[in-house]
């Protein structure tokens, strides 16, 4: 690995290939976010998964206990909890995919073209996205409140009393009024990134398929579509990690409950480690969530670096 | 390609259709319409907030949450500061964000800049260490996280608070910036070389200017989420006075929360800095955000 050649069959013009020298200069640049990203952040996870493998209740005064895999036979047979906890998981990653994303994609399909407005639409649309989920949690609980929130009072002022609910206190809707709030939040977010791909459709192709006749149908199918596939692969990756990644939300507004009935991965591994003072059964939940989160993530770089070489 | 991207001027080239046709355009007003109509319900939250926020607990409790108050209390947001301890956690949350952010930023531009920029072996793989690292739930590192803080004799402190930020923060950083580095010509760096720059000088004054807009984008969302996070604080700080934002509405919410007023009054104060930052920097979003992440 000296000169040329080496790793470079690409343009012949510019043969460039792998340089000690090189690699040795990126060394003081690569140094400072290696170190705080292998200390602070690749190394708790990996701890994770050695503490999933042992008992241990997270005081100091207290030794680990190397029990196997006895954590996971208890998770998986055993958790009354982690069950839930997963299915909780599954269905706001399906529901994420169904209705932020789609709500996402149309008002950006909206607001892409020329319109009164469309900046201050825009900005209304993101702005929940920048308030912090807890606060977003405390505001929605208000909204929800049984007696005095906005929800109740407006449907008992339409005539609809009788659909007035505990909608955060009764097991069957909590989940979904918890997510409820969740997409007004990710609306926004998902709309910037089809606003992005929007940018990224030839103005050229649309304007030559227009010139062949083509309706605005006909253009969105065979121009707009295909050129949004990139954006739509990473709208989907970032909406199934950020489902997993639910806490904040659920912590202000349920708190895992009523019954459990809001309880996801992300929160049931934080509570077995720090209210339970299980922290091999905590382990041994994260060590579920990141294999989950690896299994997404690892095809998605591989895709999205492809063909990097230059 | 991706710097390509970022120039274009934003969505202007999408006429409504063709022009040829006079009568007017139903299909664009209904769009119009749905679209306003879209826009009023997602600020109807905001508006009953508000409208809670400037009622006396006397009113809260006898009208209805869309009428306006009988006595307009703007002494609530004096109070809810004063009870949610608002100036101490907000100096809290304003001395951490404007530590970490600049800082992670820098870091993660040096590192993206010889990542996307000077060829050694494996550059991909490295990259795509980084990137994972900013794909998992955080919450799978929080409980040996607590641990090595508490060996550091870091734990309920600010700086045991900014490290582990930055270590959270990097990735995705480095993951976008690589993006844009590598889309500056080889030839420009080459002949910057040839002149005899170093390798700091092409990153601080060719590499780091051209990503502007990028740095601008992840600027708001570094500074968003480093302001709204909770998992990492509530998990590392225990005394109040170490309070950051977030951990203050919580305890807010959860402790006063009888007099929604106040609470109502406290949300949106604690807001205020995320919301004077993204409408700063607003113009820079759509276009630089995530061009990078977004391939052709």
């Amino acid at each position: 690995m000296t000169t040329h050649t080496s790793t470079a069959p690409r343009s012949a013009s510019h043969p460039r290939g792998v340089n000690r020298g090189r690699g040795l200069r990126a060394v003081p640049f690569l140094v400072p976010a290696t170190l705080l990203y292998v200390y602070f952040l690749a190394y708790p996870m990996v701890d994770s998964v050695r503490l999933s493998f042992f008992e241990w209740s997270g005081f100091r005064t207290e030794e680990p206990v190397w029990v196997g895999l006895q954590n996971y036979v208890r998770l998986f047979t055993a958790d009354p909890v982690f069950w839930t906890a997963a299915k909780n998981s599954i269905i706001w990653v399906a529901l994420s995919l169904a209705l932020p994303v789609t709500l996402g994609l149309l008002i950006a399909l909206g607001l892409n073209r020329a319109m009164l407005g469309r900046n201050t639409m825009r900005a209304v649309i993101y702005l929940p996205a920048v308030f912090a989920p807890i606060t977003v949690a405390a505001m929605w609980r208000w909204i929800y409140n049984p007696t005095l929130g906005a929800l109740n009072q407006f449907l008992t002022a339409v005539g609809l009393e009788s659909w007035a609910q505990q909608w955060l206190g009764d097991p069957t809707f909590a989940l979904y009024s918890v997510f409820a709030a969740s997409v007004w939040t990710g609306v926004g977010f998902t709309m910037v990134l089809f606003l992005a791909g929007l940018q990224q459709v030839p103005p050229e192709l649309v304007d030559a398929a227009k010139v062949d006749g083509a309706g605005r149908w006909q253009v969105f199918r065979n121009v707009t579509v295909p050129a949004l596939r990139p954006t739509t692969a990473v709208v989907v990756i970032l909406t199934i990690i950020n489902s997993l990644k639910v806490f904040d939300l659920v912590v202000g507004m349920t708190g895992g409950g009523p019954a459990q009935s809001t309880q996801v991965l992300a929160l049931w591994s934080y509570t077995q480690s720090f209210a339970n003072h299980t922290f091999g059964l905590g382990g041994a939940t994260a060590t579920v969530l990141l294999i989950m989160s690896l299994a997404l993530v690892v095809p998605y770089l591989v895709w999205a670096l492809r063909g990097d070489d230059r | 390609m991706t710097a390509t991207a970022v120039a274009r001027p934003t969505g202007t080239r999408t006429p409504d259709g063709p022009r040829r046709r006079r009568p007017t355009d139903w299909t664009s007003i209904g769009l119009w319409v749905s679209l306003v109509i879209t826009c009023l319900i997602w600020a109807i939250p905001f508006i009953f907030m508000f409208l809670t926020a400037v009622k006396t607990q006397a009113d809260v409790s006898t009208r209805p949450v869309w009428a306006l108050p009988e006595l307009w209390a703007w002494g609530n947001f004096a109070e809810g500061a004063q009870t949610g301890d608002l100036w101490n956690t907000g100096l809290n949350s304003l001395l951490v964000s404007v530590i970490k952010v600049p800082l992670g930023l820098l870091l993660a531009a040096a590192a993206a800049y010889v990542l996307g920029t000077i060829r050694f072996r494996r550059h991909k793989l490295v990259v795509a260490i980084f990137a994972v690292g900013s794909m998992v739930p955080i919450q799978i590192a929080l409980g040996p996280l607590f641990n090595t803080m508490l060996s550091l004799g870091l734990l309920d402190s600010l700086p045991g608070l900014i490290l582990p930020y930055l270590a959270f923060g990097i990735p995705y950083q480095i993951f976008m910036l690589y993006g844009f580095f590598r889309a500056i010509p080889e030839e420009m760096i080459e002949s910057a070389r040839v002149e005899g720059a170093s390798t700091f000088r092409i990153f601080w004054q060719i590499c780091l200017p051209m990503a502007k807009p990028a740095l601008a984008a992840l600027f708001i969302l570094d500074f968003v989420a480093t302001w709204n996070e909770y998992a990492i604080a509530v998990t590392l700080l225990q005394s109040q006075a170490n309070y950051t934002i977030p951990l203050a509405v919580q305890n807010f919410s959860t402790q006063f929360s009888t007099d929604y007023g106040q609470l109502n009054a406290f949300i949106f104060m604690s807001a205020i800095p995320v919301l004077i930052v993204y409408l700063m920097f607003q113009r820079y979003f759509v276009q630089g955000a995530f061009a990078g992440s977004v391939k052709g």
